[in-house]
């Protein structure tokens, strides 16, 4: 994973660490904060060093002041002092601008206030550096400047902060020293001033961001048609066509029907109306762990998972030799990193998993593919793998149905937009001609 | 039904409830550290037979029932072992001690009895009975307290709700699960004494009668709470009574249907307990 990685945080400093997902920067983390052990090399903490975890480490049905006190409580007699415990918890919160009821259930508490209580746990433990793994990942544009505030009070009062991040944006915009990381190594460290972010952005991908293909304009035959479509509960009179070598972006909030249409034509849902759609589909779903993959499973099983037919070369059993060779081709043409292939799915990072999944769905070429939210909280280097892919698929002549949340990427690929509001369309776009201000007008109409 | 026959059928109910009540208490206890505890039957049996056998031998009922208790807590120490340290899947490793329990308890009569079925009759702590019955619905309370109150009943939820999170607060999961384990084997001990030795004063097979999964019962009904669990045992402890008091004044009712009474009760209550109770987190999953 790592190899011959040298790091130091200095108190009073924040330090980002970035690279893409697979780069190691969770490892090093874990490593730092003693959760797991290198197999050579040293590591000098002066003073404790605390770990913020990317999947909060919390027990959800403890309360807040359970978590922050549990290992050190405050005793009176055999017992918790329990006003203590929750004194302490508003005390720390008020130093930190970390405002959470003690007596809360962590279980009930939106993300933004889970990361304010594992904050709180760590900083109840006097730490001299606090590493931050992904600490904005799932938090909204007004929770992440609230989190760089925090650490901002944090570096004040001496404590040096190690933010590991992929989004630029917060480095140039918080951090005083950037060290990236790729493939394991240390590639560039450098004061943030003295560095721009082209640089950075090259040096965690090892070259330039690849370059995605260009919109050839399309007029294909029309190879999907909905006409009507009903399903209970989330779509109504809802009809649209796609044609071949067509990008259609759906744009809409989500829970507005995205969910129902791209289930109906999946075929994963019962609906009223008509779908006249290609057998030969590839879908990228909306959850990877839950609808799209096995972690547990080796990529060899997983890319097989729908395509068994396709491995077994139509007969009645699996061809192992021919799995593996399919395998291996995904793993090549769409940059999974991995050490093996038999390899359990879920000692991949994030992204590395999803280029597998838009692999699985690309590589047998179907005439049909729904894509939805393809790059959700993947890295740039794998978003841009996700987009070229797509792309060049449309260019290879599939219709793709293509839902996403980030606006940004629906212009960037779509060639066609429909914004979908309260399960009807409510609008549509063409020739690329896309007004951002329109749109989302549109999508929050009733 | 006259006074006297509702308190003679409550008094009842508590001492056929009691043995059920420490084994569910036990059942908390393990349950709420993170592992799964169906070896409360054979750890019943191995207390209530160790305690027979020592109390023939010594002729002291109390070492007797302190060597119950011990033994108890040996078995679950073993199945916490092999669920920590060697990592087996906890239900397979408590049907095996079930298993072990029963068939040894069995294999021992006959070894040194020379007699299947049933000890002779050893020195017994009758007198000891309601005291038992006491300690019991007082130990589910001091319990109940602990949990919620105490540092050591703090960690051991967290250790059964995400062990990673309490060792990264610097508690040993597996040292809490282990000690957890031994002390709901004690538990189940205890009431497996107070069958052989508090009730009776002999140890025969089948006498625990699955009075374990009973207690696993009412554990998760419960709501893996001991004062939950408590109740719950205590309402079995009634229904066992009921089958007793009203055995042989129905005539059409077969006995047999009388005498499961308790067990189809328990089948309802998981039956409808499936599904809407939520057991501790990380109950069931080896750890790290």
């Amino acid at each position: 994973m790592l190899d011959a990685v040298d790091l130091t945080c200095e108190a009073g400093e924040i330090h980002a660490l970035v690279g893409e997902n697979g780069a190691g920067k969770s490892t090093l983390a874990a490593i730092a904060a003693g959760e797991l052990s290198a197999d050579t090399g040293e590591i000098e903490r002066n003073g404790r060093i605390g770990l913020v975890h990317q999947h909060f480490a919390l027990i959800d049905r403890l309360c807040v002041w359970e978590n922050v006190v549990l290992g050190r409580e405050p005793r009176r007699l055999a017992t918790i002092d329990r006003g203590a415990a929750r004194a302490f918890v508003r005390d720390l919160g008020e130093r930190y601008g970390l405002d959470v009821d003690p007596d809360a259930l962590v279980e009930d508490l939106p993300v933004g206030i889970r990361q304010r209580v594992e904050l709180l746990r760590e900083l109840a433990r006097d730490p001299s550096i606090l590493i931050l793994d992904e600490p904005t990942a799932a938090l909204s544009p007004g929770e992440v400047e609230r989190l760089f505030s925090t650490v901002a009070r944090l570096t004040q009062n001496g404590v040096g902060a190690l933010v590991i991040t992929h989004k630029l944006d917060e480095v140039f915009a918080h951090a005083e020293r950037v060290t990236v990381l790729r493939r394991g190594r240390v590639v560039e460290r450098r004061p943030v001033a003295e560095i721009t972010r082209d640089q950075v952005a090259r040096a965690m991908i090892g070259g330039d961001i690849p370059s995605i293909p260009s919109h050839q304009p399309t007029n294909g035959a029309v190879v999907v048609r909905v006409e009507d479509l009903a399903v209970p509960g989330a779509i109504e009179h809802l009809s649209l066509h796609i044609a071949a070598g067509e990008i259609l972006g759906v744009a809409g909030v989500e829970g507005n029907g995205q969910s129902a249409l791209a289930d109906a034509l999946a075929g994963l849902t019962p609906f009223r109306g008509t779908i006249d759609r290609p057998a030969a589909i590839g879908i990228i779903p909306q959850d990877r762990l839950l609808e799209a993959v096995i972690p547990a499973w080796s990529l060899v099983e997983n890319a097989m998972l729908g395509r068994e037919r396709a491995a077994g070369n139509g007969s009645w059993r699996i061809d192992r030799a021919a799995a593996r060779a399919q395998c291996t081709a995904i793993v090549e043409r769409f940059d999974v990193r991995t050490e093996s292939i038999d390899a359990p799915l879920a000692t991949l990072s994030g992204g590395n998993q999803q280029k597998l999944v838009v692999g699985r769905a690309l590589i047998d070429n179907p005439a049909f593919v729904i894509a939805y939210n393809p790059t959700r909280g993947i890295d740039i280097g794998a978003t841009a793998t996700v987009h070229g892919e797509l792309l060049a698929a449309r260019n290879r002549g599939a219709a793709i149905l293509l839902v996403s949340f980030e606006l940004d990427e629906l212009f960037a690929l779509s060639d066609r937009i429909v914004v979908i509001a309260r399960g009807a369309l409510r609008g549509e776009f063409t020739d690329r001609h896309f007004d951002r201000d329109a749109i989302g007008r549109l999508m929050v109409s009733a | 039904m006259t006074l006297s026959l509702v308190l003679s059928l409550l008094a009842l109910a508590l001492v056929r409830g009691t043995p059920i009540l420490l084994a569910s208490l036990g059942g908390v206890l393990s349950e709420r550290a993170g592992i799964v505890n169906i070896a409360l039957e054979g750890e019943m049996t191995a207390g209530a037979f160790a305690a027979a056998l020592i109390s023939f031998f010594t002729r002291d009922p109390w070492i007797g029932a302190i060597g119950g208790v011990a033994v108890g807590a040996a078995v679950g120490f073993v199945l916490g072992f092999a669920a920590t340290r060697w990592r087996v899947d906890q239900i397979v490793a408590g049907m095996g001690i079930n298993l072990i329990c029963t068939g040894g308890a069995a294999f021992g009569l006959i070894f040194v009895f020379n007699q299947a079925g049933v000890t002779p009759q050893v020195p017994a702590i009758n007198q000891a009975l309601w005291p038992l019955v006491i300690l019991g619905i007082l130990l589910a309370a001091v319990l109940q307290w602990a949990l919620s109150r105490t540092p050591i009943g703090l960690r051991l939820r967290a250790c059964g709700e995400n062990p990673h999170a309490a060792r990264a607060a610097g508690i040993d999961p597996l040292a809490v699960r282990l000690a957890a384990s031994a002390i709901a084997g004690a538990l189940a001990g205890l009431g497996g004494v107070f069958l052989a030795l508090g009730e009776l004063n002999l140890y025969s097979d089948g006498m625990i009668a699955g009075r374990g999964f009973i207690a696993l019962a009412a554990v998760i009904f419960g709501r893996w709470t001991p004062l939950g669990a408590a109740g719950v045992a205590l309402i079995f402890g009634l229904l066992e009574a009921l089958q007793f008091a009203l055995q042989g004044n129905i005539a059409w009712l077969p006995s047999d249907f009388l005498q499961a009474l308790p067990y189809i009760a328990a089948l309802i209550a998981l039956l409808g307990a499936s599904g809407r109770y939520r057991p501790p987190a990380a109950e069931g999953k080896p750890y790290p």
